[in-house]
């Protein structure tokens, strides 16, 4: 749509500047103008009086048993597509854009709400009136410019005249002003009359100044709108964040605290116990040889069984299997350890999920695993691990434990299923235990891959 | 003689007693303080001539073991007790001395390894001597420094010794001085912290470690 301000300067330059006044009758805008009128005139009497009539003969019908209530809403439908055709010709003959105003919609369902809704449509009506009054309006100015433009002709044809047949009289000197005055005008009308008829369609024809600012109102609560739920959801993530960053953080600290607890009650009791068998073994190892030797072999039991525990414990900080052979290799591992039988399914890729990501799949799995051989009572489990394109986001790792057990497993606060879930929210992942009692476990894991 | 012992490690529990059992004593195990409590304040019970108790214990493996032997100590002032500590805790050290210091020990676990040291202070505590472990000791010196630049090298290893609950005669027999030698140390070190002279051991640990404990604060 052209912008208000250069409607006028571009329709009507004779009536905004100077120079367009005194280029007036040969500006294009003239021509097109002059052309817009006689085309509109055709266009209006013809086309536009005969929808007039039908409306009109419509309406007066309707006191008439009704019978105009089945063909008005017709008709007014047709009076809707001559202000659409209307306006596309003003677009083509102006290049001013009129927007489509829409029409009402129906409030209820069915014949009667389409009939109200076509009759209670103020458009419909504006555009039947506008049929009479623009040809109103296109034929004053088309009359008015073509005589005009006439008188201008005439007044130069008598004023040629009057110089060929009688040269002595000077009233051929007034011609000239007044053909020149006349041709103005005419080009003035010819623009002011398009402008006009650009302006009347505009107000009946286009989108009635209060539904614009309807318009308006609505978009920019629409725009608040989204606004507001956009700074909702922020908040929500930060709340979240906030959230999984804390479960973090108490994750790691419970982890150390299990370490710490794992070395004190493990590795260092059992070395203070091999200071002990040794000690006496070395006090012994004088008086009662055999004692000493009884003491020693105590220790060197000892001493394999802190490697062992060493191991298990080293193992549960972070797998060496897992950093050298990957998950596929390390979930193989694990279900080899396991005392119940466990089928793994391992899909390819899953190197692309990050170490941090394939580190918290492994001790899902882990912390899973040995639920199920400590409570589960099942005979086996099953292990599936794969990475899932995600449409919305960065590809995801799908970690999956089931067994057919006893079911009824639950993330209690402090358990070890409730630190992965912590490990697992951290990483922006989401978990999913579903055990019913007696019917099995599912733990489902679902970590995006990036971190 | 009779021990009662409180370790919620087996093996630990199982070491220790087979020792104490090699060099003769009765021994009682127990694998949680609360056991131990039990056992020591039922309506029958007979008081052991020793109590050797971890800090440590379940269920909520904090310090069970200090809070159950600060107790004891309160119900039975004269019980000897040893605490066997993973870590050295001055604070621990501080509620477990302030019942008094007759027959007061506490010393790492690690200790335990040391099984000469180990059966030196069950001894002691057991005979109402004080036995501080020298890293609670040295904790303590390091904390208080400056405090003591006055002390020869030789007086500062001397107080050292005396914190930790030696006698005389043992800090002559472990810096292989004469016991003369000892107590002109001893001397001068109690003049010049404005200490009194005494010859009794656990009050005169007692003294230096309150010294010690206020001048420490007051950094």
């Amino acid at each position: 749509m052209t912008s208000t301000r250069s409607v006028p300067r571009e329709t009507a330059p004779a009536v905004t500047s100077l120079p367009g006044l005194l280029r007036a009758p040969w500006a294009g805008a003239t021509w097109r103008g002059l052309a817009q009128l006689a085309l509109g005139y055709l266009w209006l009497v013809t086309v536009g009086l005969v929808v007039f009539d039908l409306v009109l003969v419509a309406a007066s019908l309707v006191p008439a048993l009704g019978l105009g209530l089945l063909v008005l809403p017709a008709t007014l439908w047709l009076a809707r597509w001559f202000a659409a055709a209307e306006r596309a010709r003003l677009a083509a003959q102006t290049g001013i854009a009129i927007q489509d105003p829409g029409r009402r919609r129906p409030a209820r369902p069915g014949w009667w709400g389409r009939t109200t809704a076509e009759l209670t449509d103020r458009r419909g009506w504006l555009a039947t009136a506008y049929a009479v009054a623009g040809l109103v309006v296109v034929t004053t100015f088309l009359s008015l410019a073509v005589v005009a433009a006439g008188s201008a002709v005439a007044a130069v044809i008598l004023g040629v005249h009057s110089v060929v047949t009688q040269p002595a009289d000077l009233s051929w000197l007034l011609a000239v002003p007044v053909a020149v005055v006349l041709a103005w005008l005419a080009a003035v009308l010819a623009q002011v009359g398009t402008l006009v008829t650009a302006s009347l369609a505009q107000a009946m024809l286009g989108v009635s100044p209060a539904s614009a600012a309807r318009a308006a109102q609505h978009a920019a609560e629409a725009e608040a709108r989204a606004a507001e739920t956009a700074a909702t959801s922020a908040r929500q993530r930060a709340v979240e964040l906030t959230e999984t960053r804390a479960a973090a953080l108490e994750a790691a600290d419970a982890e150390r605290r299990r370490i710490e607890r794992d070395l004190h009650d493990g590795a260092q009791q059992r070395l203070v116990a091999l200071g002990v068998a040794l000690g006496t073994a070395r006090r012994a190892a004088e008086t009662d040889p055999a004692a000493a030797v009884t003491a020693v072999e105590h220790a060197h039991t000892e001493v394999k069984e802190t490697l062992a525990e060493l191991r298990d414990l080293v193992r549960g900080i972070h797998p060496a299997v897992l950093a050298d052979r990957g998950l596929d290799d390390a979930l193989s591992a694990l279900a080899a350890r396991s005392p119940v039988p466990v089928r793994v399914d391992a899909g390819p890729d899953l190197g692309r999920a990050g170490s941090g990501v394939q580190a918290a799949a492994y001790f899902v799995v882990a912390e899973a695993l040995t639920n199920v051989a400590r409570h589960a009572r099942a005979t086996r489990a099953h292990v599936r691990a794969a990475v899932v394109p995600d449409p919305e986001g960065p590809a995801r790792l799908l970690v999956e434990v089931s067994d057919d057990g006893a079911g009824g497993a639950e993330a209690r606060p402090g358990s070890g299923l409730a630190g992965l879930r912590g490990r697992v929210a951290a990483l922006d992942g989401t978990f999913d235990l579903t055990s019913p009692p007696g019917a099995g476990t599912r733990l489902r894991v679902e970590l995006p891959c990036a971190s | 003689m009779r021990i009662v012992i409180a370790e919620d490690s087996v093996l630990l529990l199982d070491g220790l007693t087979r020792l104490l059992q090699t060099e003769g004593h009765d021994v009682v195990g127990h694998r949680t303080a609360e056991d131990m409590v039990a056992a020591l304040t039922a309506p029958d019970a007979s008081l052991p001539d020793l109590l050797v108790t971890d800090v440590r214990m379940p269920p909520s493996h904090t310090d069970e073991g200090l809070r159950a032997a600060v107790h004891l100590r309160s119900l039975y002032p004269d019980l000897p007790v040893l605490v066997l500590s993973q870590y050295v805790e001055q604070r621990y050290a501080a509620e477990l001395f302030a019942h008094g210091s007759r027959a007061v020990g506490y010393v790492l676990k690690d200790r335990v390894a040391d099984v000469e040291e180990f059966l030196d202070a069950v001894a002691r505590v057991a005979g109402g001597g004080t036995v501080l472990d020298p890293e609670v000791v040295s904790q303590v010196l390091a904390r208080t420094r400056h405090e003591l630049d006055d002390l020869t090298p030789r007086e500062r290893e001397v107080l050292a010794l005396m914190a930790e609950g030696l006698s005389n005669a043992a800090i002559a027999d472990r810096l292989v001085v004469g016991p003369a030698a000892v107590e002109k140390h001893v001397t001068n070190i109690l003049t010049k912290l404005g200490l009194p002279v005494d010859a009794d051991t656990h009050r005169r640990v007692l003294a230096v470690l309150r010294w010690l404990d206020r001048n420490g604060e007051a950094r």
